[in-house]
């Protein structure tokens, strides 16, 4: 293990959050909050024991695929809990489970939330908790990336473990210049945002926060009721940015070259698509009779399953009312999430896409024992190996959710509050049903589930393994053991 | 920034092949910073390679148009193919070159082909063509021409060179200065690297030469055997020599020494590769045999052969019989290897002389990217990589004046651990003292442990 190279990562990622700790300071300074001291001085500690950490460079900067893995755990795990810490000294979250549950929630752009009374925060305290989900969406690695120069190839490794998707290509071949390019596709489209819902008579600060929150596919609203009270203009532009924000990356990347054709090929983006508009047919006629009239029905349909596909998780409606068949469509979508390389969760588009073609391919080997195919994608043999990872990626998945919802029931919850709390917070969404539905919130679990759910949400982020692999006995030998290694 | 993420410094490139050579090529570019894409067919080996590399992948056929464009054939500066085959490399190039305005190189390694580079490289449009085996054939002929040195490059066209050689116990160069060489042995050559325990210096005036000391040195061919024959070393060529394995390698290596009198007698494993080589080479001594027998070896008289070149594809052999030859006679050595990564077990060997041939090639590709990265008021003719690329020797052409142009050479403020170690003015190889100068049209060589200079400006401070 290169401890001094995860040393050096991991002060990196602190002093970047110092520095972005200070955005919130200029809030205060706007609304003359008193809370903004807290923050600054926090931002100082942060961005102090970051530079103190990271003023000796290491020796050796190889990070093999084990220690990219271990230090994007671990820098999303100190994240957490420093940026947590805003909440927990300024007494806005009393408890410390719950201002680190509130925080991971942000960073892992999930939107579960322990706050009842979201409208009594400080606007300091959530701009900040909006400004989570923005980091949190492309990654604070791939931002590392992106402007500390960082010596040697294999950094490749801290984007693998932090970049949603089963494989990560590079756009263009320094990764620094990649990273660049993503920030600034994820930069330019939260701006159109705001600027779009400026338009629509909305404030600038409930723009800003909104648009962080849809951006990062987060859902952290900064209202009680999430996005039930904003005009059917707000609420289109949130739902079309929130589905273009769970379009993989590449696709807008293609358009930048001019490449269109490309960019509309990509199977993965089609399919998504086409999910979209299909769920949203089939629940618009589904919850049709429910509203005044067909467009309002539409809006919300149209809202929801892009909100959920896209694993934001804002609510426009309370949808824990629709008849069975409209949240049994909302629960698929749960577990679809959004296209590899884009900021959203779930087990992935792609993913599913391979699965799916993969019962075709048994299918065929039924009724031809002998036959040779290959799963393809665009138009493109799936490499064994990339099919072998997907399917061990959907049974970690599905044990990760029984086994956390067997801890999480400890609690004595029905079962459908027990399982989509873990299924909203392992796949990054926020609301779930019943319990955990759009109108309330996750601050009546225990601390133990909390600590569960924590650790679902981090998991859901990272693609499960990074984060499990921390828990692996072999990797703590040679540092706690012997000196051999 | 723009868009398309292009840095103002480095080249974008397309290596097709991700096999050894293509390797070491990523290696040494992506060392240099510029934007490196490689293609090829088997997807393991891209993605092993683009992560260990800060580096880009593309999967397919690299002589395939589809591919191309997928890599950035549009964008790109450069596209160097050095997959297997010479065909498929010729081939990339030649599509490269038809939808991009891109410079090419290809490595073209089978004899057929080799006596047509000329042609080969005008009619197709291509930048360079490598073969790596001619060029490693050409060092080691060059090394068994003066045996008693470790590594020969050539400079200018062969009107200098630049010798490294080991200073044995009880040599007169051991306990000399630098600046006693001139009054007691000669003027005409000039100590430009030092290596000493690792460590490599450009040592000045008071620098005291030791025994065991690696020194390179730079002359003229002529200066250079007299120097040697001062200091008491053998010069004279050699007369005969064994070469074990009958690749192409051997075959060039065969060509080179037969038309310079030397006798040639190479042992090969394969009967009708053995007939094809008869057939290439008839005045050399084809033996069909398993060379890596040492009874065979005595057999066919190894103890009386001045030197012996063990040429098989496979390295771990070459080292084993140079070792074993090296036991059992005096016989000059050049031991080939084809994998670096172990060089310092290498280096701890008796080996003789030590050819990699991958670096004879990158070097070559290397310094073609540096004088197309560089401002253009020279060009690099040539440059190699000295002491494990501890320090680099580059000769530049100057095409345009500059700010040292026509300015004598005590008053450049040249930057530390940089030596001018020779210009070629007028056809004249000259070893500079202060008093001379650089004017334009001039072959400058410099010695330097800064390695990445790019074009003659650089060595100021």
């Amino acid at each position: 293990m290169n401890i001094p190279m995860i040393r050096y990562t991991l002060s990196q990622v602190l002093r970047i959050e110092g520095a972005f700790l200070l955005l919130p300071c200029i809030v205060s300074l706007v609304y003359q909050e008193n809370v903004g001291i807290t923050y600054f001085i926090i931002a100082l500690v942060l961005m102090l024991t970051g530079t103190a950490g990271s003023f000796v460079k290491p020796k050796d900067p190889v990070i093999y695929l084990k220690e990219g893995c271990v230090a994007t755990s671990l820098s999303w795990i100190l994240m957490s809990v420093a940026g947590c810490l805003p909440f927990f000294l300024t007494g806005e979250i009393p408890h410390f489970t719950d201002a680190l549950f509130e925080t991971v929630s942000g960073f892992t752009t999930t939107g579960a939330s322990i706050l009842s009374n979201v409208e009594g925060m400080s606007h300091t305290g959530l701009f900040w908790r909006s400004f989570t989900h923005w980091l949190g969406g492309m990654g604070v690695l791939v931002f590392l990336l992106a402007v500390i120069p960082m010596s040697g190839g294999s950094n490749i490794n801290l984007m693998r473990a932090e970049s949603p998707g089963p494989s990560v290509g590079k756009l263009v071949p320094k990764i620094k210049h990649t990273a660049r390019i993503l920030y600034l596709i994820y930069l330019v489209m939260t701006l159109i945002e705001t600027i779009l819902l400026i338009a629509g008579g909305m404030s600038v600060f409930d723009s800003l926060a909104l648009s962080f929150g849809t951006a990062g596919t987060g859902g952290f609203g900064v209202k009680n009721d999430s996005f039930a009270s904003y005009t059917p203009y707000v609420q289109w532009v949130a739902g079309i940015f929130m589905l273009l924000f769970g379009v993989n990356f590449n696709a807008y990347y293609y358009m930048l070259l001019r490449q269109f054709k490309r960019a509309f090929g990509i199977e993965e983006v089609r399919k998504y698509i086409m999910i979209i508009l299909l769920s949203t047919g089939v629940i618009f006629v589904n919850i049709i009779k429910m509203y005044d009239n067909a467009f309002t029905a539409l809006t919300h349909a149209f809202f929801q399953v892009t909100s959920i596909i896209s694993t934001t998780g804002f609510g426009s409606t309370d949808f824990d009312q629709w008849p069975t068949m409209s949240k049994l469509i909302l629960i698929f979508l749960m577990f679809i999430g959004a296209c590899a390389g884009s900021t959203g969760g779930g087990i992935k588009v792609s993913r599913i896409i391979i699965l799916l073609k993969s019962i075709r391919k048994e299918f065929s080997s039924y009724i031809h024992p002998k036959i040779v195919r290959k799963t393809t994608m665009d138009g493109r043999a799936v490499e064994h190996d990339v099919v072998r990872s997907i399917n061990v990626f959907f049974i970690t998945y599905m044990t990760l959710l029984l086994l956390s919802m067997f801890l999480v029931t400890a609690d004595g919850h029905d079962l459908v509050t027990s399982f989509t709390a873990v299924l909203a917070t392992l796949s990054n969404i926020g609301p779930g049903l019943a319990k955990v539905g759009p109108t309330c919130n996750y601050a009546f679990f225990s601390n133990l589930s909390k600590y569960v759910l924590i650790l679902d949400m981090l998991a859901g982020r990272l693609e499960l393994f990074p984060i499990l692999i921390l828990f692996h006995p072999k990797l703590y030998k040679g540092i706690i053991g012997g000196k051999r290694n | 920034m723009k868009i398309k993420g292009k840095s103002s410094s480095g080249l974008r490139i397309i290596i097709v092949g991700a096999g050894k050579v293509g390797r070491t090529l990523v290696e040494q570019l992506s060392k240099e910073g510029h934007d490196i894409t490689i293609i090829d067919r088997n997807a393991y080996k891209v993605r092993e390679i683009s992560s260990n590399y800060d580096i880009m992948g593309c999967v397919g056929n690299g002589a395939s148009y589809t591919t191309q464009t997928e890599a950035g054939i549009n964008d790109a500066d450069l596209i160097i193919a050095v997959t297997e085959s010479d065909e498929l490399n010729l081939l990339c190039c030649t599509i490269a070159s038809q939808f991009s305005n891109c410079a090419s190189i290809a490595r073209v390694r089978t004899p057929d082909y080799s006596k047509e580079v000329g042609y080969l490289r005008e009619k197709l449009g291509l930048a360079m063509i490598i073969n790596p085996e001619l060029e490693s054939a050409k060092e080691m002929a060059r090394l068994l021409y003066l045996p008693t040195a470790l590594e020969i490059n050539s400079f200018a066209h062969g009107q200098a060179e630049i010798v490294k050689l080991k200073i044995p116990v009880g040599n007169k160069l051991d306990g000399m200065a630098i600046y006693d060489l001139g009054k007691n042995l000669t003027n005409d050559i000039l100590i430009c690297a030092v290596e000493r325990n690792g460590n490599v210096t450009i040592p000045g005036g008071d620098f005291v030469l030791k025994a065991g000391d690696n020194i390179s040195f730079v002359a003229a061919h002529k200066a250079a055997v007299y120097f040697l024959n001062l200091i008491g070393f053998d010069t004279r060529q050699v007369k005969n020599t064994m070469i074990i394995g009958g690749g192409r390698a051997a075959y060039y290596l065969a060509d080179q020494l037969i038309r310079n009198g030397v006798e040639v007698k190479i042992i090969e494993r394969s009967r009708t590769r053995c007939e094809e080589l008869y057939e290439l080479l008839p005045k050399a001594l084809i033996i069909n045999g398993d060379g890596t027998d040492p009874a065979l070896l005595k057999e066919e008289g190894i103890l009386r052969c001045e030197s012996f070149v063990p040429l098989t594809g496979i390295d771990e052999e070459n080292v084993m019989l140079s070792l074993h030859v090296k036991n059992i006679s005096n016989a000059k050595l050049i031991t080939k290897i084809n994998r670096p990564g172990f060089s310092e077990i290498i280096d701890k060997l008796d080996l003789g002389s030590v050819v990699y041939p991958r670096y004879i090639t990158s070097e070559a590709i290397i310094a073609y990217v540096r004088a197309r990265s560089a401002a253009k008021d020279s060009n690099i003719e040539t440059l190699y990589h000295m002491f494990n690329s501890k320090a680099e020797a580059i000769e530049f052409n100057v095409t345009k004046e500059s700010e040292l142009t026509d300015v004598e050479l005590r008053n450049l403020k040249l930057k530390d651990n940089l030596l001018i170690s020779f210009i070629i003015h007028d056809g004249k190889t000259i070893i500079p003292t202060g008093n001379d100068k650089i004017s334009v049209g001039d072959s400058v060589m410099v010695v330097t442990t800064h390695l990445g200079f790019t074009d003659i400006t650089n060595i100021l401070k």
